[in-house]
């Protein structure tokens, strides 16, 4: 299918229409005041102090602890990347090309899906109660009586089960799209299944590889919540070093400049991974290729190892959430195994405020945000307007930055007047839709490409202003990615924390920094008991997006939580 | 049209929502010892109490960001360090409750910045079952804590993040007699032992508790909540002594509700609220004399060898002790 | 390339059903056929007839619930792909996009382990086979819908197979290429002499290309013949009319006898000369091509022996080097092509004309 191409009409008629230009400038507005003023209140933060100054940056670069840090966070990022992907390949392996049952592998994706709605600290905590000292697996199982779970090991393992679901999902995809006459091909050439698998199917999933890894060295890269509860004084990683910089230290300054020592990794990450999707997909899926190939390019043997480790792992998703439903349901997990509803008792009691507070805050995010990123997505991928490229690149800075960057940015940039913003709703809501508004404009993009302008030209032909056929020709055509953004948008305002953890106030709490809290002051049971309605309410609406996009007219665009995986 | 009523919904949620004379506080205390507290002043004068619950360097450093507008009127349960870093940063101003006046002079600041709502200290707590098992006695001193057989078997505070920290780094301090160097040296040795620093005070009981490590130096009320909820635990105290923590209570700089800050701040000097420390199990001593006291709390604080604390000292020393922590004793 | 004699192809009894809700019915029925060596047959019918399933049958994509497949009275049912030695061209070509032009091609070969020089030279000389020298450096998405073709028939061809198969390999060309490498394809499998298999739902392209076409319907072979023999002979209603264009007329047997059947036609009785068939009253149909029914001005004489019957054009089209008539006999529509019109002059639409058409070139088929 050939791309839609912008239409015709040249970037000076588009500054000249009565109703682009405004919503134009008023996204501009929107991106400079929330985007680009807090990133450069951070920068002369870092870098002024009467006179501009490397001082602060300086300091870091001295302190072993932070230049441990660097080297850390590299180092892990890496690491998950490739055991994340190589886990997430053997998942979406087994999904695709392994012939299992549709029911199978529905259960797999329901349970894979399982660590990207979560809160951020579930699979470190389950993992301590796993995996760590007396741990109710390896001690209580295996007898192992001190595995040390703190530090890069640990670290790793619950990074690993955390974003293997991104690698899962965009792998799937990538090996899905295989046109199966391809490796039919092979086949038919004399090639045998692992001739077949080296020098067809691997090279053509390379590029999905490659995006796998760079979206995973992103997320890590940007984990604030696993390192602080695993990372320990041993394993030191830049965000959670900015955090307690802030937070520990009062030190404002040196938080900045520990978050720009963290931007440029990530930033350069992000740069490379968009330029990488973006360069010409190498496979693309034509003719007759609705005949599936019964001749599964994976052996018997093949199957059954791959099998065998999706099924650990499974193992070992489930058993996490398993303990933290325990853990919800009885009085102390270990101590006191009698069961107990005092902590739900709490969560929907004391804990109540927090929950109808991020509810709220999410349910204002959802409309506002999916507006605005299918507003965007319209104009960078439909109009000629000059500098639209570079309106799409602003508004995905504060998506490429790590959370704890864009929370101390916000701190610092709305606290004082004319713009104190800091305590109340409206800078959750845009801190969010900032943040997470992405999915729903690549979505948009994605099923503009499929519909032809020529639509949009008849509308015009027939006398009706850009925003009238915005509404009632490219928007109901759209729905689905409204519909996707929105849902994204809800999973973040659920789930999120590295941001947001700066700017929770007396007024405004989040379940995320209430689970956080529990889990500091050992009150275990409720941070479960927290835990686990986030996950239920993620769950269900990740279900009912999933249906509804089933019912919706319009494109094809896949689950939504595909949407989660970059 | 929908969207615009949505656009303005959005505009009306910008004005920050708090209720004309709710009073706001920030506290570094558990909301389950805090959040009774704070009912029960709302219950006896009907105003409603809006707090956040943050670990004292989070406290101080939000409050710092908040300089030039302040959403906190009262900082209300922390403990002497972060106050004497809250004067050191200039967000509080002094006030002296009237009804404070029998507390002791040195549970408050001399400069009236701050005074003390109760007592704490430090003490090591250990899982009774693995002792045994391990063949050891509970450890009764500093030193103790050195012997290979605890090795990666103590959890304890991260000075980064837990006021619980600082406390045990004063402690140990004052325990060598003021000798930073010897003080350093000790830190050194000890860290062999640790098996992971915990971002809060009390983050190490639960885990000792569960026998995931031997020993836990945590703040006494953090100890005590862990010995309630069932758990097996000893508790002692090394015999060098452990510093004595107060937890106070000081009113925010430019507050907005100063009115309310300063009668909440009188109230917390009344017995009853001083009472409500035994009552709730908050296993802490009162400081205004006459204050009901529990007496588990107060036979473990006789054990205790308490060994006083100069808070302003500890204010402009506090980054310096930090930072070496930071950088001398768990550089690897 | 040696012009090997190519292998003999027997499916017998092949039957698949696939076990998916859309699909009700059994894709592939009870399929029996032979390919000689060297000999193209096109398996030919509408989307849906199971043409597509049957070649991927053989090649090895599919297993047959039911049957065997022998290639030179091996029984290769069980065989893996990679073992049954096929050429396999698909639809869209399948080209390795990731491979070079020369990479594409010498994949087969680099699976035989062939030396370099060895592979270098065959590919060399497939590929100048196919009218593309030189472009071994060149990546499939640089190259036009024809040319990819060529290299997908190339790559096929190198490896020196028993069986070639093709599964509908110009659909995605424009009409006047299609033309071309259909004549190139025949011309190329000729010359190899490899057996081939080729599906289609074009029948002008089948007819074009094949020694024998298969006519598929509904998972089942209607009919196997040379394309003279389908077209003059069809065996029922749907080959009759899947082939070429035709006149359906229904008609009744009144006498049945060997050699001459009589059956009412257009309110007249016709003999037509073929054994009888079917009981006396039956319905059947007539099959009549469009080139059988010839045109004369009313109250012209019929030529002996000939059915003549009163008629008026409906319409008219003129097409050049031929025109086609509608015209009405009887309240039936009939279709009716002459060619060179120009020379034999054109009636007018409405005019009244006599139908003629010889009862020889009638073909009985007892399905109503």
């Amino acid at each position: 299918m050939s791309p839609a191409a912008a239409p015709a009409g040249s970037s000076r008629a588009a500054l000249r229409d009565p109703v682009l230009a405004p919503v134009v400038l008023l996204l501009w507005a929107a991106v400079a005041l929330f985007v680009l003023y807090p990133v450069s209140r951070l920068l002369v933060l870092t870098f002024w102090d009467g006179g501009p100054t490397l001082a602060a940056v300086r300091e870091l670069v001295t302190s072993w602890q932070h230049r441990r840090a660097l080297g850390n966070s590299l180092l892990l990022a890496a690491l998950v990347a490739s055991t994340g992907t190589v886990l997430g390949f053997a998942f979406a392996l087994l999904a695709v090309r392994a012939g299992l049952p549709r029911a199978v592998v529905g259960i797999l994706d329901a349970v894979v899906l399982l660590p990207l709605i979560s809160p951020p600290f579930t699979a470190a905590i389950a993992l301590i109660f796993a995996l760590g000292p007396r741990g109710l697996i390896s001690y209580h199982v295996f007898g192992i009586a001190s595995l040390n779970i703190y530090g890069l090991g640990g670290t790793l393992l619950s990074e690993t089960i955390t974003y293997f679901p991104v690698a899962y999902l965009t792998l799937k995809a990538v090996i899905a799209n295989i046109d199966p006459n391809l490796e039919d091909g092979a086949f038919s050439l004399g090639a045998r299944r692992g001739r077949v698998f080296r020098t067809v199917t691997v090279p053509l999933a390379a590029p999905g590889l490659a995006n796998s890894f760079l979206l995973l060295s992103a997320a890590s890269l940007a984990d604030f919540a696993t390192p602080l509860i695993l990372g320990g004084t041993k394993f030191p990683v830049l965000p959670t070093q900015a955090f307690l910089q802030i937070t520990g230290l009062y030190d404002m300054r040196g938080g900045a400049a520990l978050s720009f020592l963290l931007l440029v990794p990530a930033l350069a990450v992000f740069v490379v991974q968009r330029w990488w999707t973006e360069r010409r997909s190498v496979v693309t899926v034509t003719g007759k290729s609705g005949a599936a190939t019964s001749v599964k390019s994976l052996s018997p043997g093949a199957v059954a190892l791959l099998a065998l480790v999706c099924l650990a792992t499974l193992l070992l998703v489930l058993t996490f959430y398993a303990l933290i439903v325990v853990a919800s349901m009885v009085r102390a997990l270990g101590a006191d195994n009698h069961l107990s509803m005092a902590h739900y008792a709490h969560v929907f009691g004391g804990g109540l405020k927090a929950i109808r507070d991020t509810l709220v805050i999410a349910a204002i995010c959802m409309p506002v945000g999916g507006l605005f990123a299918v507003v965007l997505g319209f104009v960078v991928a439909r109009t000629r307007f000059p500098g639209r490229r570079a309106l799409e690149f602003a508004a995905m800075i504060n998506y490429a930055l790590p959370g704890t960057i864009v929370g101390i940015a916000y701190l610092v940039a709305f606290n004082d007047p004319p713009l104190a913003l800091t305590g109340t709703a409206f800078i959750l809501v845009v801190c969010y839709v900032f943040r997470y508004s992405l999915a729903g404009t690549r979505a948009t993009t994605a099923l503009l490409a499929q519909i032809d302008p020529s639509i949009e030209e008849a509308s015009a032909s027939l006398g009706a202003r850009r925003d009238v056929t915005f509404r009632r020709v490219v928007l109901p055509l759209i729905r689905p990615a409204l519909l996707a953004g929105m849902t994204v948008l809800f999973i973040r305002a659920m789930t999120a924390i590295s941001a947001t953890i700066f700017l929770v106030s007396l007024s405004w709490s989040l379940v995320t920094v209430r689970i956080l809290e529990g889990i500091t002051n050992l009150e275990l049971g409720q941070a479960s008991a927290f835990s686990v309605l986030v996950i239920l309410l993620v769950y269900a609406a990740v279900a009912l997006a999933s249906v509804a996009m089933r019912w919706l007219p319009g494109g094809q665009l896949g689950r939504a939580g595909s949407l989660l995986g970059g | 049209m929908s969207t615009i009523l949505l656009l303005l919904a959005c505009l009306l949620l910008a004005a920050p929502a708090w209720g004309a004379d709710a009073l706001n506080v920030y506290t570094a205390w558990p909301e389950s010892l805090s959040q009774p507290i704070f009912k029960a002043y709302s219950a006896q004068t009907g105003v409603p109490i809006n707090f956040i619950r943050l670990s004292t360097g989070e406290l101080v450093a939000r409050a710092t960001a908040e300089k030039n507008n302040p959403r906190a009127d009262v900082i209300w349960g922390a403990p002497g360090d972060g106050f004497a870093a809250a004067k050191a940063a200039g967000i509080i101003e002094p006030y002296r409750p009237p009804t404070a006046e029998k507390v002791p002079a040195e549970l408050k600041d001399p400069e009236g910045y701050y005074t003390a709502v109760s007592r704490n200290t430090l003490l090591f707590m250990s899982n009774a079952k693995l002792l045994k098992e391990k063949g050891l006695k509970p450890p009764t001193s500093w030193n103790d804590l050195l012997d290979p057989a605890y090795k990666g078997q103590i959890q304890t505070a991260d000075a980064r993040t837990s006021g619980t920290a600082l406390t045990r780094i004063l402690s140990i301090y004052y325990a060598f007699g003021r000798d930073e160097e010897k003080a350093m040296e000790y830190q050194k040795k000890l860290h062999q032992n640790v098996q992971v620093y915990t971002k809060s005070g009390g983050g190490c009981t639960i885990p000792t508790a569960m026998g995931q490590a031997m020993v836990c130096i945590a703040h006494m009320p953090d100890a005590m909540e862990a010995k309630k909820k069932g758990y097996d635990m000893l508790t002692t105290f090394p015999r060098e002594g452990v510093a004595a923590v107060i937890e106070g209570v000081a009113l925010v700089k430019g507050a907005k509700n100063r009115d309310a800050a300063v009668r909440f701040i009188d109230w917390t000097f009344t017995k009853n609220m001083q009472d409500l420390l035994d009552k709730n199990e908050v296993y802490m001593l009162p400081t205004l004399p006459g204050g009901s006291i529990n007496p588990a709390v107060q036979a473990l604080m006789k054990e205790a060898k308490l060994l006083p604390v100069d808070l302003d000292w500890v204010g402009k020393n506090r980054k310096r002790l930090v930072d070496r922590w930071v950088n001398e004793v768990i550089k690897e | 390339m040696s012009g090997g004699a190519g292998a003999r192809l027997r499916l017998v009894s092949v039957s698949k059903r696939f076990v998916r809700a859309e699909h009700g019915a059994a894709a592939v029925a009870d399929v029996s056929l032979t390919v000689e060596p060297g000999e193209l047959l096109t398996l030919l019918g509408p989307s849906g007839c199971g043409k597509t399933t049957t070649l991927r049958m053989v090649a090895g994509f599919e297993r047959p619930d039911t049957g065997q497949v022998l290639i030179d009275d091996q029984d290769v049912t069980g065989l893996m792909v990679y073992r049954r030695s096929i050429g396999f061209v698909f639809q869209n070509y399948a080209l390795f996009p990731h491979l070079t032009v020369f990479e594409n091609v010498a994949y087969g070969l680099r699976v035989q382990r062939l030396r370099e020089a060895v592979v270098r030279e065959r590919v060399g000389r497939v590929l100048a086979l196919v009218g593309l020298p030189g472009y071994e450096r060149r990546f499939p998405n640089q190259l036009s819908g024809g040319e990819q073709q060529r290299v997908a028939v190339a790559r096929a061809v190198v490896v020196e197979p028993r069986l070639l198969l093709f599964d509908e390999p110009l659909s995605n060309l424009d009409a006047k290429l299609r033309v071309q490498m259909r004549e190139e394809l025949s011309r190329l499998q000729r010359q190899l002499g490899i057996t081939t298999v080729y599906v289609t739902h074009d029948q002008e392209e089948a007819m074009a290309i094949s020694d024998r076409i298969a006519v598929m319907q509904a998972g089942r072979v209607a009919q196997v013949g040379t394309a003279r023999d389908l077209y003059r002979a069809p065996r029922s209603v749907f080959v009759a009319q899947f082939i070429g264009r035709v006149n359906l007329l229904p008609a009744r047997v009144v006498r049945a006898g060997p050699g001459a059947t009589t059956v009412t036609l257009w309110r007249r009785e016709v003999t037509v000369p073929v054994d009888g068939a079917g009981a006396i009253g039956a319905d059947v149909s007539l099959v009549l091509r469009p080139e059988s029914v010839g045109l004369l001005a009313a109250g012209a004489a019929a030529p002996a022996g000939e059915i003549a019957v009163d008629g008026m054009v409906r319409s008219r089209t003129f097409l050049g080097e031929k025109v086609e008539y509608t015209v009405e006999v009887d309240g039936t529509s009939l279709l009716t092509v002459a060619y060179d019109p120009l020379r034999h002059g054109l009636f007018e639409s409405g005019a009244r004309v006599q139908v003629i058409c010889a009862p020889a070139s009638l073909r009985l088929l007892s399905e109503a």
